[in-house]
């Protein structure tokens, strides 16, 4: 079997190995990591078992943020739902609103105006700009003493992310949760001056993405990634990884690209790929796609059409969607990969909510690939692994 | 004497010494003062950020807010610490971990909770997997509102903190931190904790449930699923035997 080849050869990690039959080079030790660790970016626990300082056996145990998220959205209307899947992805909470509100519009068979495509497009590039920034600074946090003391980066990250924020508390009045997306379009309407400011904004944060790539061109900065936690494509394929951390493993797969929903059939963009695998392939493969959004971003706010902003009757009250039967998958790319939403219609609630509300996280699946990543590496590798796949616990727990 | 003073929160060995030495009594009271001046100019925090706070408590402590100006700083571990900032959701499966970093802070120490998830649960507060609040874990000093709150809010929260450290250190009296109430809100479904119709008895069950979860040996629930499988599967076998038994006994009755 091709599994246990890869196993025995050293390719992949063993996540199935026996401790009992294992015959240590040095002391055997079990060493606990969370859940409470300031670089698991939330609360997840590792179980090291250490052959001296090498990993040979990890095994993660999420659901210290376990909040029973898919059976609280059976329980309310489909309005009712969006800013709830907001907490999920709390990093990126305009693709969950999103994805839940697009499942929704297909099962009804709403068309949405061009307008609030496009202008969905536009906050979603926006939103993977601020995830990847936000990823950067704390990645920056947790290779530490590499990069001046550690919190240079996350500060240099943060004020950027910090101008985003004010473009979406510009736009919806709120800095975080934002509440923006609703069935058949979008709630707020551009305000006006508001795509200049994006245009500065995007100005701003495009020169100072290459200070960032001069601060981390730096030997002790590669010497912590490079070919550290490399996930080979057979490996990311069958774990069923998506995003960035599969492109950098050397497949070339992005929904934006391969199943266009939104705008992106209407724009250029380029799909940036690594071959590397490693945590400076995904390093890579994210600064490239923040500069490719901020271009598309660019684009977007230039062409944004004129139009309407709801397509349908706008909704007034929570009930007025109402769905007898049908089904419903859809998958968005956000920062972390394919973050899909399956809605089953027709609960008890008088159809105005689902029967079956499922997400599939991207984060869990990233999460999935540390017990293959893991042995053979050190203790301090588990941080710059961990941090590169970039998951956030809201959305593997759920 | 300001060693047996029930009002103090907390001892320290100045006063333990100076008090050996007559005459220096007078002196205790200033050093209580210089050191409390210290203590609330230079708090420390842990994080305990589980969710989407986190993320703006990160902001708070990033360039454009920065609490570092007010002395605040932040420590990755509780020995370190003096205020303790609950941002996010706790969970059943979190709360045992919450109390016991708060039992490894030192004395004299603080809490924040920051956000509705962590004052009250918020929309998630019937779920069954989800603490109503980090108060039914652990004291609450100052609350937070908002979802999640924006760092000028948590800013203001370290203030609040701040001047009943300083109402505290000069005798007066502090406002005791109530629940903050949110105005014109359509009441819940499932009423607030506290309020008369929640039923604490099931907070109360729900809290002791989280409280007395062994951290040093977790049940073995695959062995009682096997035991429990075992069980029905004997139960089924038994009672299709005695079915299998009442009809061979019927059919003999027929025969006869």
């Amino acid at each position: 079997m091709a599994v246990k080849a890869n196993i025995d050869s050293g390719r992949w990690g063993d996540p199935y190995l026996d401790l009992s039959t294992y015959t240590a080079d040095a002391d055997l030790m079990e060493l606990n990591m969370g859940p409470q660790h300031p670089s698991t970016h939330g609360v997840f626990r590792v179980v090291l078992w250490l052959d001296g300082e090498t990993i040979v056996k990890a095994v993660p145990h999420p659901g210290y943020l376990h909040r029973g998220v898919e059976k609280l959205c059976e329980k309310l209307t489909y309005v009712q739902i969006t800013p709830i899947v907001d907490k999920n992805d709390y990093v990126a909470p305009m693709l969950n609103e999103q994805a839940v509100n697009m499942a929704v519009e297909q099962l009804m068979g709403i068309e949405v105006p061009r307008r609030a495509r496009w202008l969905r497009t536009l906050l979603a590039e926006l939103q993977r700009v601020a995830s990847h920034l936000l990823w950067l600074g704390t990645f920056g946090i947790d290779l530490g003493g590499a990069l001046g003391g550690g919190t240079s980066l996350f500060m240099y990250c943060f004020r950027e992310r910090e101008l985003i924020m004010d473009l979406f508390e510009g736009l919806t009045g709120s800095r975080f949760h934002y509440n923006t997306h609703t069935v058949g379009g979008n709630r707020h309407d551009v305000p006006a001056g508001w795509a200049e400011q994006v245009k500065q904004v995007l100005t701003f944060i495009e020169r100072h993405i290459d200070e960032y790539v001069a601060v981390l061109d730096h030997p002790i900065f590669e010497q912590r990634t490079m070919n550290v936690g490399v996930i080979d494509a057979e490996l990311a394929l069958g774990l069923g990884l998506t995003g960035p951390v599969l492109r950098a493993s050397g497949v070339d797969h992005d929904l934006r690209r391969d199943a266009p929903y939104h705008a992106y059939d209407e724009i250029d963009f380029k799909v940036p790929i690594a071959h590397g695998g490693d945590c400076y392939a995904r390093y890579e493969v994210r600064v490239a796609e923040m500069r490719e959004s901020i271009r598309m971003a660019r684009d977007l706010i230039d062409g944004l059409p004129e139009g309407p902003l709801v397509g349908a009757r706008p909704i007034k009250t929570p009930v007025q969607v109402k769905i007898k039967s049908g089904q419903a998958y859809v998958a968005l790319e956000t920062p972390r990969g394919e973050l899909g939403t399956y809605v089953i219609a027709g609960g008890d609630n008088r159809n105005a909510s689902p029967y079956r509300f499922k997400i599939r996280p991207p984060s869990l699946h990233s999460v999935s690939a540390l017990p293959w990543v893991l042995p053979g590496h050190q203790v301090s590798d588990v941080v710059a692994i961990l941090g590169s796949l970039d998951p956030i616990m809201g959305e593997v727990d759920r | 004497m300001a060693v047996d003073d029930p009002g103090r929160s907390y001892s320290h060995p100045l006063f333990d010494t100076l008090e050996r030495f007559p005459g220096l009594d007078l002196a205790t009271t200033t050093a209580d003062k210089l050191l409390n001046w210290g203590a609330r100019n230079s708090l420390w925090i842990f994080p305990m950020a589980t969710s989407c706070c986190g993320i703006e408590f990160m902001a708070s402590a990033a360039s454009r807010v920065d609490f570092d100006r007010m002395g605040s700083f932040t420590r990755a571990t509780p020995r370190q610490a003096d205020v303790m900032v609950v941002a996010g959701t706790i969970t059943v499966k979190m709360a045992p971990r919450v109390k016991r970093l708060w039992d490894q802070m030192p004395e004299p120490k603080w809490c924040v909770a920051m956000g509705s998830c962590a004052i009250s649960g918020d929309f998630y507060r019937d779920i069954y997997s989800v603490i109503p609040g980090i108060d039914t874990v652990i004291p609450v000093d100052v609350y937070v509102p908002g979802c999640p709150p924006n760092p000028e809010a948590l800013m203001a929260g370290l203030l609040v903190l701040q001047e009943k450290i300083a109402l505290k250190t000069a005798g007066l009296k502090t406002v005791p931190a109530g629940r903050p109430e949110t105005a014109k809100m359509i009441s819940p479904r499932i009423k607030r904790v506290g309020h008369p119709d929640r039923m604490p008895e099931i907070d109360a069950a729900q809290c002791a449930q989280a409280m007395s979860l062994d951290l040093t040996e977790p049940p073995d629930l695959l062995a009682a699923f096997t035991a429990a499988q075992a069980a029905a599967k004997a139960a089924r076998e038994a009672a299709e035997a005695a079915a299998a038994d009442a009809a061979a006994a019927d059919e003999k009755g027929g025969e006869a």
